[in-house]
C-alpha cells in the first residue's frame, strides 16, 4: 500500500521535473547542441568559408594536422599559461576578499561596488583604458617608476613576451575579481548565521571559524567559482584580440580562441577552425570533469 | 488545421509578392566613414527618384569589423548585394566566384575596353580575373610621408632641405627629432605604419631586391640578404636598438593631426589632409606640414614607393540578375561623382577624368602623391594575404621587441609562409 | 586575554588596509577613465598623469554623444543595450530558477545526464558556433531585431548551475508542507521557491546583465542598422574614427558606464540583505 503511494508520488515528481527542465533543453537543442554538432561535422571536412564547391570529406586529417602543428601547440601553451596564471589567483583572492568583506560590519556595499565596478565596463572599454595605461608614456610606467624609484624606465608592458602575458593576466584579473567575489559572497550568505554563532559559543575564534565552518560549507561555491573562472580563462578572447590589434606581439598571447578566430575569419579555413574548437571543447570538458572528481562531493553538501 | 494555415499563408505571400514583384531591394554594406555617409545617403535618394522601384538599404560597420560581418553573411549565403572592403580582403570573393563581373552596359560603358580606358592604367588590375573585371574602385590610396615643419625647426632642421630622402637619413633625422625621458620616448621622429606590413614595409625589402613570393608563386622569401638588411634595420629602430619607436606606441597618424609636439613624421595617404582639416582646422590653415615622397634605401636596386591598395565596390553573384544589374547602375552612379568624393572625403577614384581635372590638380600635395602612385605597384594580395601579413608582423615584432636574431626570424618566417603557399588550394 | 585582543586589533587593521588598498588599485583605472574624459587629449599622456582635470573639458562628452556623423544615435544604442540586457536577465532568471529547481528537487530518470548536457554547453566556445548560429538566426528571419539579439541568450548553463546549487539546500519540509496544503507544483515554484531565492536571483541577474552588456561578437553579426546597435558596437565604431582623441573615447566609455554603475548601486541592497534573508528562513 505504502509502496504504491510512493511510486505514484515519484512518478508525479518525475513528470514535474521534466516539465520544469524541458523548456531549457529545447532551447539548448537549437542554440547550443545543434551548432556544436554542426561544428564537429564541419571539422571533418576540408572547407573554406567562401568556397561554393561541396567540401571534401577528409576524416580526422584536420585534427592530425593540428596535433603536428607547432603553431597550435604554441596556442595550447599560451592558453594554459594564461589560465593557470589567472584563475588560481582569482579564486584565492576573491575568496579572501569575500570573507574579509563579510567579516566587516560596515561598508559591505561600498567594497562590493568597488570590486565589481570593472566588470560593468565592456571589454572594448576596458581594453581602451588599459592600452592607454600600458602605453610607454602611460600610467603603468609612471606608477612603477615612482614605486620602484627608477627614472624613465620603460617596462615594455606590451612588448616582451613575458610582460605582454602578464599584462593580459592583469587586465583579466582586474575585470573579473569582483565578479567572483560576489559569487563567494552569495555563497557565504547561504551559510546560516546560527552555525557561526554556535561556533562562537564553543569558543572558536575567527580563524577557526573560517577553517572549520566557512570553508567546508563554502565548498560547493568554491567548486563553482573555480570551474567558472577556469572556463572563462580558457575561453578568453577579447583582451588578447584587442592587444594584438594594438601592436602587442601575437605569439605569446595567441590563445586557442584567438587562433580559432584567425583561422576562421582571417584565413577562411572553417574546417580547421572547427577542429580546433572541438579540441578546446574537449579540453574544457576534461578539466571540468577533473574538478568534479577532485571535489567529489560537488554540490551535495548537507548542513 | 496546420495545413490549411500554411495554405492561407502561402496564398497571402504569393499575392504580396505579385504586388511587389517590381520592387528591387538592394543591401549595401560599407565601412563607417562619417564624410561619406551624407554624400552617399544623398546619392541613394537621387537614385531612388530615378528608379522608383528600387529601395537601397545602406549598412555601415567600423572598418576593423566589416570583414567579419560580410564574411559570415556570405558563408551563410546571405551576403549583401553591394559591398566594399580593401582588395586584400576582397580577392577571395573573386577567386571563389562569390561576386559578379561588372555589367558593363548597366555601369554605362560600351564594353570592357571602354571601362579600362576610363581609369588610370593598372588600377583595375587587382580585379581583372580570368578575362573579366569584378569591381569598380571607390578609392585607390598610396602612402607618402607627412611631416610637421614645427618639429623640424624645433630640432634645428630646415624641413624643406633636411627632409629624409633615404631610409638611412630617416634614421638620422628621427634621432635628431626624438625626445626621451629615460628610455621612454615623448616625441618620436617618425612612426612606421604598423601593422600594414604589406603596404608600407614590403617596399623596403623590395628596394633592396627582395621578394615575398617568387614569380611563379611557389617559393616564399626571395633574396635573404635583402630581407636580413630589412630586419636588421627594424631591429636597429626598435627599443633594443636606437630606440626610435615601436609598435606599442600610439599610432602616429592621428597624433599627427593634434600637433602636440609628440610626432615629427608619419606614413599616410591623401585622405589624411581632410582629417587634419576636420580635427584641427587651425593646424591645417597654418600650413605647418608638408608631404614628401616615400624614402628609398641609399643602395636600392629598385625604386619602390609604398604599395597602393584599393577599395572596390563588388556585387553579390548569388543575387538575381535584375538585382545585379541595378546594383552596377547604382555603383556607377555613385562613382560618377568623383570630384565630390575628392573634395568632401579626400579619396581618389582613379578615373582619368578626375586625375586631369582642375579640382585634382589644385588639391594640396596631390602632385606628390600622384608621382609616387605612378611608380607604385599594387599591394600583394591573395587568398592568404592576411595570414602572410600577420606572419611578417610576427617576424618584425620578434626582432624589434623580443631580441630574436634576424636570421632566426627570417627562417621562421620562410617556413611559415612556405607552409601557407603549399596549403593553398 | 589582552594579547588576543591586541592581536585581533592588528589583524583588524591589516584586513581594513588590505580591503582599502585593493579597492584603490581596482578603482584607479576607472577614476582614470572619468578624469581623462574631462581632459583635452594632449593632457592624457602627460608624464606624470595629472589626476585632476584643469578645467572641465565637456567637449569630449558633446563629441561622444554627437557621434562621428552627428547622428546622435548613441542614446538609442544605450537604450538598446538596456533592453537586450534587461530582457535576457529576466528570462535567464526565470528559466534558470525553473530548471534549477527541477534539477535540484525532482528526482527523475536521466536527471544527471540532463544536468551534464546542460553543463557541457558552458564549454562551447562562441567562436566555434558563430556561423552555425548565424544560419539558425537567418533562417528564423530574426536578424536586425531585438528578438535576434535576445533569443540565443535567453538562458545559460551557468544560471541553471547557480540556481541548482542554491536550491539543493532548500529545506524539503517547506515544499512538502505546501504540497500537503494542496498547492500545485507551479504555484509552489512561484510563491515559495522564487521569493526565497532572492539573493541568488539578484546575483544571477546582475551577472547576466553584465555579460550581455559586454556582448560584442553576436550583435556585430546580427544587428545591421544603426538603430539596432548596442554600446560595444558604437564604441568600436567611434574608436576607429576617433582613436587619437582619447578624451572623447573615455567620455564615450564613461557615458556607457554611468547608468550601469547606478543600476548596480541601486540593486546592491539585495546582496547585503541576502545574508539575513537566508538565515531567517533557516531559523
Amino acid at each position: 500500500m505504502r509502496r504504491i503511494f510512493n511510486m505514484g508520488i515519484e512518478h508525479k515528481k518525475a513528470r514535474w521535473g521534466w516539465f520544469f527542465v524541458i523548456p531549457s533543453l529545447a532551447f539548448f537543442a537549437v542554440f547550443s547542441f545543434y551548432p556544436i554538432m554542426n561544428a564537429f561535422y564541419t571539422s571533418l571536412f576540408r572547407k573554406r568559408l567562401l568556397d561554393l564547391r561541396p567540401p571534401k570529406f577528409i576524416g580526422f586529417a584536420n585534427y592530425e594536422y593540428l596535433l603536428k602543428s607547432p603553431d597550435f601547440w604554441n596556442s595550447v601553451k599560451a592558453t594554459f599559461i594564461f589560465t593557470l596564471g589567472t584563475f588560481i589567483p582569482i579564486v584565492v583572492f576573491s575568496l579572501l576578499l569575500a570573507v574579509f568583506i563579510m567579516s566587516r560590519r560596515r561598508f559591505h556595499k561600498f567594497f562590493q561596488m568597488a570590486y565589481y565596478s570593472p566588470a560593468v565596463l565592456s571589454s572594448v572599454v576596458a581594453a581602451a583604458i588599459w592600452l592607454l595605461i600600458f602605453d610607454p608614456r602611460g600610467l603603468a610606467n609612471t606608477t612603477m617608476n615612482t614605486l620602484l624609484g627608477t627614472v624613465g624606465k620603460d617596462y615594455k608592458w606590451l612588448a616582451t613576451s613575458g610582460m605582454v602575458r602578464l599584462s593580459t593576466i592583469l587586465v583579466y584579473f582586474w575585470k573579473y575579481i569582483g565578479y567572483f567575489t560576489i559569487i563567494f559572497i552569495t555563497g557565504l550568505a547561504s551559510i546560516p548565521q546560527s552555525l557561526h554563532e554556535a561556533a562562537r559559543i564553543d569558543g572558536a575564534n575567527g580563524w577557526k571559524d573560517f577553517w572549520h565552518i566557512t570553508l567546508p560549507l563554502l565548498k560547493p561555491t568554491t567548486v563553482l567559482v573555480s570551474i567558472m573562472s577556469m572556463l572563462q580563462c580558457l575561453k578568453t578572447f577579447s583582451t588578447q584580440y584587442l592587444f594584438t590589434q594594438s601592436g602587442a606581439p601575437t605569439e605569446p598571447i595567441n590563445v586557442i580562441t584567438l587562433n580559432i578566430y584567425n583561422t576562421a575569419i582571417r584565413d577562411h579555413n572553417i574546417g580547421r577552425a572547427s577542429a580546433m574548437s572541438i579540441i578546446l571543447f574537449g579540453i574544457m570538458l576534461f578539466f571540468t570533469w577533473l574538478q568534479f572528481r577532485v571535489s567529489k562531493s560537488g554540490g551535495e553538501v548537507d548542513y | 488545421m496546420n495545413r490549411r494555415l500554411v495554405l492561407v499563408l502561402l496564398i497571402v505571400l504569393l499575392s504580396l509578392s505579385l504586388v511587389f514583384a517590381n520592387t528591387i531591394e538592394l543591401e549595401f554594406w560599407t565601412h563607417e566613414d562619417p564624410n561619406r555617409t551624407p554624400l552617399e545617403e544623398r546619392f541613394i535618394e537621387e537614385f531612388q527618384e530615378m528608379y522608383p522601384n528600387v529601395v537601397i538599404k545602406r549598412v555601415t560597420q567600423s572598418s576593423s569589423k566589416i570583414q567579419e560581418l560580410i564574411l559570415t553573411a556570405f558563408a551563410a549565403n546571405q551576403g549583401p548585394d553591394i559591398f566594399n572592403m580593401s582588395i586584400e580582403d576582397e580577392f577571395a570573393y573573386i577567386a571563389n566566384g562569390r561576386v559578379a563581373p561588372v555589367d558593363y552596359e548597366a555601369a554605362g560603358y560600351k564594353d570592357m575596353e571602354d571601362l579600362l580606358a576610363s581609369y588610370l592604367p593598372g588600377t583595375l588590375d587587382p580585379v581583372d580575373y580570368e578575362g573579366e573585371i569584378y569591381g569598380l574602385p571607390l578609392e585607390i590610396t598610396n602612402w607618402c610621408i607627412l611631416l610637421n615643419k614645427k618639429v623640424f625647426r624645433d630640432a634645428g632642421l630646415d624641413p624643406e632641405i633636411d627632409y629624409p630622402k633615404t631610409w638611412e637619413e630617416m634614421m638620422e633625422v628621427s634621432e635628431k627629432l626624438t625626445i626621451r625621458e629615460g628610455e621612454i620616448i615623448t616625441r618620436r621622429g617618425f612612426d612606421f605604419r604598423y601593422p600594414y606590413y604589406l603596404v608600407a614595409f614590403m617596399p623596403l625589402v623590395e628596394q633592396m631586391g627582395g621578394k615575398l613570393v617568387s614569380d611563379d608563386g611557389k617559393t616564399a622569401i626571395i633574396n635573404d640578404e635583402a630581407w636580413l638588411n630589412f630586419l636588421d634595420y627594424m631591429a636597429a629602430w626598435g627599443p633594443n636598438g636606437r630606440n626610435l619607436g615601436s609598435p606599442t606606441y600610439k599610432n602616429a597618424r592621428s597624433l599627427f593631426n593634434m600637433d602636440n609636439n609628440d610626432i615629427g613624421m608619419c606614413t599616410t595617404g591623401l585622405y589624411q589632409l581632410a582629417r587634419i582639416k576636420a580635427d584641427n582646422p587651425e593646424f591645417y590653415d597654418s600650413g605647418e606640414f608638408m608631404v614628401v615622397p616615400f624614402p628609398q634605401f641609399e643602395d636600392a636596386v629598385n625604386y619602390v614607393p609604398a604599395h597602393y591598395y584599393g577599395h572596390y565596390y563588388m556585387v553579390n553573384s548569388q543575387k538575381p540578375k535584375e538585382n545585379q544589374e541595378m546594383a552596377w547602375k547604382f555603383v556607377s552612379y555613385m562613382l560618377s561623382h568623383a570630384e565630390e568624393y575628392l573634395e568632401k572625403v579626400a579619396i581618389i577614384i582613379p578615373t582619368n577624368e578626375l586625375l586631369e581635372s582642375e579640382t585634382f590638380k589644385n588639391y594640396p600635395y596631390s602632385d606628390v602623391f600622384i608621382s609616387d602612385l605612378e611608380k607604385s605597384t599594387v599591394v600583394y594580395f591573395s587568398e592568404s594575404s592576411a595570414k602572410i601579413q600577420s606572419l611578417i608582423k610576427e617576424a618584425v615584432e620578434s626582432v624589434m621587441l623580443s631580441g630574436t636574431s634576424s636570421r632566426d626570424a627570417l627562417d621562421t618566417l620562410r617556413r611559415k609562409v612556405q607552409e601557407v603557399l603549399d596549403d593553398q588550394y | 586575554m589582552k594579547t588576543i585582543r591586541k592581536q585581533s586589533v592588528v589583524v583588524d587593521v591589516l584586513i581594513w588596509a588590505f580591503l582599502i588598498v585593493t579597492a584603490i588599485v581596482i578603482l584607479a583605472p576607472i577614476v582614470f577613465m572619468f578624469t581623462a574624459s574631462l581632459m583635452p587629449s594632449k593632457d592624457i599622456l602627460k608624464m606624470p598623469y595629472p589626476w585632476i582635470p584643469k578645467d572641465f573639458y565637456m567637449d569630449n562628452y558633446t563629441q561622444a554623444i554627437r557621434g562621428n556623423d552627428g547622428s546622435f544615435i548613441y542614446p538609442r544604442n544605450i537604450l538598446n543595450s538596456f533592453i537586450v540586457a534587461g530582457a535576457v536577465s529576466l528570462s535567464t532568471v526565470l528559466l534558470s530558477a525553473l530548471t534549477g529547481y527541477g534539477l535540484a528537487k525532482f528526482p527523475f530518470k536521466g536527471r544527471n545526464l540532463v544536468f551534464l548536457l546542460i553543463m557541457a554547453t558552458m564549454m562551447i566556445p562562441f567562436e566555434a558556433i558563430m556561423i552555425p548560429l548565424y544560419l539558425v538566426a537567418t533562417s528564423l528571419k530574426i536578424q536586425n531585431s531585438y528578438v535576434g539579439l535576445i533569443l540565443p541568450f535567453m538562458i545559460n548553463a551557468f544560471g541553471i548551475f547557480l540556481m541548482r546549487q542554491y536550491l539543493i539546500t532548500f529545506p524539503d519540509e517547506i515544499i512538502d508542507a505546501a504540497r500537503i496544503d494542496g498547492s500545485g507544483e507551479f504555484s509552489i515554484f512561484w510563491r515559495i521557491i522564487l521569493p526565497n531565492s532572492a539573493p541568488a536571483i539578484a546575483t544571477l541577474a546582475i551577472l547576466t546583465f553584465r555579460s550581455q552588456w559586454d556582448n560584442l561578437l553576436w550583435p556585430l553579426l546580427i544587428s545591421q542598422s544603426e538603430e539596432m546597435k548596442t554600446i560595444p558596437l558604437y564604441i568600436v565604431k567611434f574608436a576607429m574614427e576617433k582613436h587619437t582623441n582619447e578624451g572623447a573615447m573615455m567620455a564615450a566609455a564613461a557615458i556607457a558606464s554611468i547608468p550601469i554603475l547606478i543600476l548596480f548601486l541601486a540593486l546592491s541592497k539585495y546582496f547585503v540583505s541576502g545574508a539575513s534573508l537566508h538565515s531567517s528562513r533557516k531559523g
